[in-house]
C-alpha cells in the first residue's frame, strides 16, 4: 500500500475507531465510513495526496466506494 | 456508475420527501480544523453570507443550510453521485423562510425526474439542525418513460 493511500485509510480510521482495519474491498459508503459531510473533507484530502483538484459535482461514488478503487483512481492512475 | 434520477417512480403525482440531520459538534470541528474558507466547497458566497452574523459565521445557520442541501438531495433520488453541494443553493428569503435554487447538474437531475423546484424547511435547537424538503412536480406527461 502506498504511502499516500495509508494515510487516506488513517484518516478514515481516526474517525471510526470502533474500527481495526479497513479492508481494500470494503464499502466505505455502505459502511457509513464516508457520508455526504465527511466526503468534502475527504476529496479535500485526497486533492492534497494526489495532487490535483477533484470536481466534487461531477465525482462518481464508484471512484471512491473502496480504497482499492481511491488507490487505482487517484493514486495509481495519470490525470483522469 | 452513472447518475440514475428515479423520483418519479411511484407513478403520476408521487413525490419523495427527503430529510436531514446535521450535528454541530461535526461541523464545527470542520470549521476548528479547516477555517471558513473550507465551506466554500459546500456553499456559495451569498449562502455563507445568510449564516454570517457580526459575529462571525453562525454554526446553527451553517448546519441548517448544509441540512437542507442534503434533504433537497434526496428527493432528486440519485443514485451513484455524491450532493452536488454548490448546485443546490439554499437562500434566505426576505420573509426569512429557505428558497431552493437547483443549478447546473442538480438542475439536470430535477429535470430528469419531472421536478421542477423543491421547497424546503429547517430547524434547528442547540447541538442539531434538521431540514425537510419536498419537490414539485410538473406534468407528470413529461417524465421519461
Amino acid at each position: 500500500m502506498s504511502e499516500a493511500l495509508q494515510q487516506v485509510k488513517d484518516w478514515i480510521l481516526k474517525r471510526h475507531p470502533d474500527r481495526e482495519d479497513i479492508p481494500g474491498d470494503l464499502d466505505l459508503i455502505e459502511n457509513r465510513l464516508i457520508d455526504s459531510l465527511s466526503f468534502v473533507e475527504f476529496v479535500f484530502l485526497l486533492e492534497q495526496h494526489c495532487g490535483r483538484p477533484i470536481e466534487m459535482e461531477t465525482l462518481e461514488v464508484d471512484a471512491i466506494r473502496t480504497l482499492d478503487a481511491i488507490d487505482a483512481n487517484f493514486f495509481r492512475a495519470g490525470v483522469k | 456508475m452513472p447518475a440514475h434520477p428515479t423520483a418519479g417512480g411511484g407513478g403520476p403525482g408521487w413525490a419523495n420527501l427527503g430529510m436531514d440531520i446535521v450535528s454541530v459538534k461535526r461541523v464545527r470541528r470542520l470549521l476548528e480544523d479547516h477555517g471558513e474558507g473550507f465551506f466554500e466547497r459546500m456553499l456559495d458566497p451569498g449562502e455563507l453570507a445568510d449564516c454570517r452574523t457580526s459575529s462571525g459565521l453562525d454554526l446553527l445557520s451553517l448546519c441548517g443550510r448544509i441540512a437542507a442541501k442534503e434533504a433537497a438531495f434526496k428527493t432528486l433520488r440519485v443514485r451513484g453521485r455524491f450532493l452536488p453541494w454548490r448546485d443546490i443553493v439554499v437562500r434566505r428569503s426576505d420573509g426569512g423562510w429557505p428558497l431552493v435554487e437547483l443549478r447546473r447538474g442538480a438542475a439536470d437531475m430535477a429535470a430528469q425526474s419531472g421536478i421542477t423546484d423543491i421547497t424546503v424547511s429547517i430547524s434547528h435547537d442547540v447541538d442539531y439542525a434538521v431540514a425537510v424538503a419536498a419537490p414539485i412536480l410538473g406534468d407528470p406527461s413529461g417524465l421519461r418513460p
